[in-house]
């Protein structure tokens, strides 16, 4: 198939943007909902397409004196992230309330965001990544700002300091790849991969995307902003938040650290294990301190963002394979947790720990929405049959023979997810009903929609692992940088390959993603 | 001097307790030795009461027996005699309460007639029916 | 001198006592106006007597199976079939309701009420074999029923000469007669009575509740009913007539004997004679009230409760998981008694209460919480009569002019809304119309 599909990929959110500008006054909100989500339900079908029919790159020169050219290719990495960017942005515009404040300006902003991951996913050109990745920023900038909780200004402002610091050191390193390259200047993915650079030169770049994408993510130091912006940005923006831009920090460290600089990588991966296994705990221990659910859930996601680290630390096959499948499984398990959260706020008010009990109550509470987030909270917990158990499981096992310490380390924290999960749900689900504030209507189908259908899917990827792993196994094994000792018989981590090849797009074919 | 039962049936107001305690077939007692002392509830005593209250105690002779001797003490008590404790055990069981001397009232019945004597003791006339509790 | 006639017409006016100082005065005055612990509105009566009319109906199956299991199945070791009930209990003859009654309270028919016997037929699912209906619950539920006849039996001494009865010779004798005619040839359960005589003889207490709580019930199912006719007439003024006609009839049935009977092959055996002269009101109905409506035990459910950190009382008698006091909003949820009653109790609501849940709260939705709170609303209400009953059997009349008499009647009133003092008290709720 031609490079077209890649090409609407991108432009089905600016037709999107475009015809919400347009539409008449008396449009009703929750129709402009429907709307604003179809650009993104239409990516994930067109994604299903390029999947069993591989489209061509498409190459198109556009600022050739920057080296700039609009150079899109799917492989087994991006396409995954691309079928998650699509539908988790349409289902958080789904899951927005029908009365959404200012609705054309918000789904446009939503789409603006979504046409920014969905660039960076799909750009086979470092500047191409480097303006998706600066476009992102600035809806959702104002996304946090304008909509959320009260002190929703000041996390805006630290989100955007945040990611002006993160953005800042993407352009540095990508620049650094440029000049220092010996071979010559160029931004070509093709170029950065056979890029001649000294280890001198390697370490900065990789201190350079390591901020920029640590950040992001964001991993343990670099969280600072997350925690609060997760607390106070509105529901759908979360979702996005933490569903699908975050997934560009871990994607970004697979495309160019672990890609493009593999000899640095595998020299600073024990620090950066180190800081994965921070993470798992550090957000691990801190949720179960958190009284209220958003903010729980903020470092509940910090923790597994962790273990995705972890997995990209270590860099051999089955560990990227891990990393691929956690940010698929996370990124559906966060989505769910908070579209759960969303509707327990929009219900009852508040999303205070302590002033919540009682709402499993099948008469008066919220019984169909507990259900759906005691689900998502066993899943973030990795309870076998949900879609975070194999990913867990194959980045504790990818990454067990490389960096056993924090293997072990990672594996006590996401023990500590139950703790929190039980505890939440305890006091949340369980317990007394205040009859004096518990006077709200019930949910109603169309609002637990966007949470069912992360439900089938937590469950599906559950029963069927091969939906998180099988995308990119070719992919994942060139890119690894240590080979799997145990399934070699080696012993110690060694260097597989000193140059990486990634160009070719190759995707596994449906038989290969069904279970055999 | 007459008994208890004869004593009542001269006075003339005690219609409604004298046929209650010939079905609940305590006149025997009544006229027996004893000495007792009765709080005689008046006609209208009874007659106060919600309608059906009596049918139902008389169609049940055991039941209503068991609110009679609540209005009997064993042994002949006089007023001043009485007035001296607070609670005088009845022939039902439950204690039967004095709440005042002046006037003199039994549990919350007020007394209309006190030192009624007779040959097997000592009747009070008393304006309302008792009951335990 | 001018006599000051003005002055001397206000001092007549003032009230002869002052007034109230309790946290709940307003209700104190209202009952020593007359009122009930209601407050006396359109809505609430209308409430109050729907829901004792769908309580009959229930109600009407209960007491005729207590019975029949007090009195026919009695110690069957397996009493798989104890809920389906002979059709001579469901035509036994109810003792105030029909010609044959000697005091007639309703004006019905002595029988079984039709809306139960159609509802037993049908059910929700349509006509299926009974045991079909029996094992989906699709059925009256008889466990709530056994549920108060437990907490009778568990909290035992609360007035009235019952339960010291249970423990006297005469009626170890009577149960030791009834036991070995019981199981006359069966050699099995005759030897393990003799191995576990205690064992048994705690078994026929327990029957003997069913048979005082279902004697105590056969009142109640003929009052209510004449109460919603009454109501459908138009006869009901306000929440006070309602009550009025409760007191007057405590007052009717006060003297009726509680016995237990059981027949055993034709041959009747008195466990406890109704010479024995226990009375519906000492022995059946304030027990009833104080283990039903006030105490009960804590629900099994959703909420657990600890009690070495004191969240159940050491006492018995400060238990204060009844009605009067229980939160409403787990009803639906497994484990919790009142919730079979108010799924008994859907199936009989009068066509005015299903409108008016239409249109609060979660609709048809919560109907089961909504008629619950209505259940609650009703039951403040028969506590109030039996709280005027027994202000009116014990102490002064409300328009006595002696004032040590309205003292005493003001402390009465205090005393029991002291009960109400502790947080779990739905009495503050139930004096607006938002609480549903």
């Amino acid at each position: 198939m031609g490079p077209t599909p890649l090409a609407l990929l991108l432009v089905l959110p600016l037709v999107g943007t475009l015809v919400l500008t347009l539409l008449p006054a008396g449009f009703s909100s929750a129709r402009i909902r429907s709307v604003a989500a179809l650009p993104a339900a239409l990516q994930v079908l067109l994604a299903l397409i390029c999947w069993q029919h591989p489209p061509a790159d498409l190459q198109l020169s556009w600022l050739p004196t920057l080296g700039l050219s609009l150079d899109l290719g799917l492989d087994g990495l991006s396409l995954p992230l691309v079928l998650l960017c699509g539908l988790l942005t349409s289902l958080a515009i789904l899951s927005a309330p029908a009365d959404q404040n200012r609705p054309r300006l918000f789904f446009s902003l939503m789409l603006l965001t979504n046409l920014g991951v969905m660039g960076a996913f799909l750009a086979r050109n470092a500047l191409l990544f480097l303006l998706a990745f600066e476009l992102v920023l600035i809806p959702l900038t104002l996304l946090i700002a304008t909509w959320g909780g009260e002190r929703r200004a000041g996390a805006a402002i630290r989100y955007l300091l945040y990611s002006a610091v993160s953005g800042l050191c993407m352009l540095a390193a990508v620049l650094a790849f440029a000049w220092f390259n010996a071979a010559g200047p160029g931004f070509d993915f093709a170029d950065l991969a056979s890029a001649e650079l000294t280890p001198e030169a390697q370490r900065w770049i990789l201190a350079l995307l390591l901020l920029a994408f640590g950040l992001k993510l964001p991993v343990v130091p670099l969280h600072g902003w997350q925690p609060f912006t997760y607390g106070q940005a509105s529901t759908p923006v979360v979702i996005l938040l933490a569903g699908v831009v975050s997934k560009l920090g871990a994607y970004g460290l697979l495309r160019f650290g672990v890609g493009f600089l593999p000899e640095a990588w595998t020299a600073w991966s024990p620090w950066i294990a180190a800081a994965g296994a921070i993470s798992a705990v550090y957000g691990a221990l801190n949720a179960i301190a958190q009284t209220d659910i958003r903010r729980l859930m903020a470092f509940s996601s910090l923790g597994h963002m962790g273990l995705l680290v972890l997995a990209l630390a270590a860099a051999t096959p089955l560990s990227l394979q891990g990393a691929i499948a956690q940010m698929l499984a996370h990124g559906l398990i966060v989505a769910l947790l908070f579209a759960c959260v969303g509707l327990i706020e929009r219900k009852t008010g508040t999303t205070s720990i302590p002033e919540l009990s009682g709402l499993m109550n099948p008469l008066r509470g919220l019984p169909f929405t507990m259900g759906m987030l005691l689900l998502a909270l066993m899943a973030a917990a990795g309870i076998p049959g949900l879609a975070g158990f194999p990913a867990e499981l194959v980045v504790f096992e990818g990454s067990w023979t490389a960096f056993p310490v924090a293997t072990l380390i990672s594996l006590i924290a996401s023990g500590f997810t139950a703790v929190y999960a039980i505890r939440l749900f305890n006091r949340v689900g369980f317990g007394r009903l205040d009859n004096t504030h518990a006077d709200w209507a019930h949910t109603l189908w169309s609002e637990r929609a966007p949470a069912m259908v992360l439900t089938v899917l937590v469950i599906a990827a559950g029963l069927w692992p091969t939906a998180l792993t099988g995308w990119s196994e070719a992919e994942t094994a060139g890119l690894a940088v240590r080979a799997q000792p145990f399934l070699l018989g080696a012993s110690g981590p060694t260097i597989a390959r000193s140059s990486t090849t990634l160009v070719a797009v190759t995707l596994p074919s449906a038989p290969e993603l069904l279970p055999s | 001097m007459a008994n208890i039962i004869e004593t009542a049936k001269g006075a003339g107001c005690f219609g409604t307790l004298l046929t209650a305690v010939e079905v609940a077939g305590l006149t025997g007692a009544l006229e027996g030795p004893g000495p007792f002392t009765v709080f005689a509830p008046v006609d209208d005593a009874f007659a106060a009461l919600p309608p059906g209250t009596v049918q139902t105690l008389v169609d049940n002779p055991p039941q209503l027996g068991r609110i009679l001797k609540f209005h009997v003490l064993s042994g002949a008590y006089s007023r001043e005699v009485l007035v001296t404790q607070p609670e005088w055990e009845s022939l039902e069981g439950a204690p039967v309460a004095i709440r005042r001397a002046d006037p003199f009232e039994v549990k919350n019945a007020t007394v209309v007639s006190a030192d009624i004597v007779c040959d097997n003791g000592i009747v009070h006339v008393i304006d309302r029916v008792i009951l335990p509790g | 001198m001018t006599p000051p006639t003005a002055a001397v017409t206000e001092t007549v006016r003032q009230p002869l006592i002052p007034p109230s100082t309790h946290p709940y005065a307003d209700v104190i005055h209202r009952l020593e106006a007359g009122g009930s612990m209601l407050p006396d509105t359109p809505e609430n009566l209308m409430q109050i007597i729907g829901i004792y009319k769908a309580y009959a109906v229930p109600m009407d199956f209960y007491w005729r199976d207590l019975l029949y299991i007090a009195e026919r199945v009695f110690l069957n070791p397996l009493p798989a079939f104890k809920y389906f009930i002979s059709q001579d209990y469901l035509d036994l003859p109810n003792s105030y309701a029909g010609e044959q009654s000697k005091l007639r309270i309703w004006r019905g028919g002595e029988k079984a009420h039709p809306e139960l016997l159609e509802f037993m037929a049908k059910g929700e699912t349509g006509k299926l074999p009974k045991l079909l209906h029996h094992l989906w619950h699709d059925r009256i539920n008889m466990e709530f029923a056994e549920a108060c006849m437990q907490a009778m039996l568990w909290h035992q001494n609360m007035g009235g000469r019952f339960n010291d009865y249970l423990a006297s010779d005469a009626y170890r004798a009577n149960a030791d007669r009834a036991i070995k005619a019981y199981f006359r040839g069966n050699p099995l359960m005759l030897g393990l009575y003799r191995l576990f005589p205690e064992m048994f003889m705690e078994q026929v207490k327990q029957m003997s509740y069913y048979a005082n709580l279902g004697l105590f019930w056969e009142v109640m199912a003929p009052v209510f009913f004449e109460m919603s006719d009454i109501y459908d007439e138009g006869g009901f003024k306000g929440v006070p007539d309602a009550m009025d006609f409760l007191v007057n009839g405590i007052f009717a049935v006060a003297g009726r004997p509680i016995y237990h009977h059981v027949y055993i092959n034709g041959e009747c055996i008195e466990i406890i004679p109704k010479s024995e002269g226990f009375t519906w009101l000492y022995e059946a109905a304030l027990p009833y009230v104080e283990a039903v409506f006030y105490r009960t035990a804590p629900f099994r459910g959703t909420k657990s409760y600890n009690a070495q950190a004191y969240q159940v009382p050491a006492e018995q008698a400060d238990f204060h998981y009844g009605i009067l006091y229980a939160d409403v909003f787990p009803v639906g949820s497994a484990g919790i008694p009142p919730t079979l009653l108010m799924q008994d109790m859907l199936h009989f609501l009068p066509p005015y209460l299903v409108d008016l849940y239409k249109n609060h709260k979660r609709g048809e939705a919560d109907q089961l919480i909504q008629l619950g709170i209505t259940f609650q609303r009703s039951m403040y209400n028969v506590t109030s009569a039996v709280i005027q009953a027994l202000r009116g059997a014990l102490l002064y009349p409300l328009d006595d002019t002696d004032p040590e008499h309205l003292l005493a009647n003001r402390r009465f009133f205090e005393a029991q809304m002291d009960r109400f003092l502790r947080p779990e008290a739905r009495l503050p709720q139930v004096q607006t119309q938002d609480y549903r």
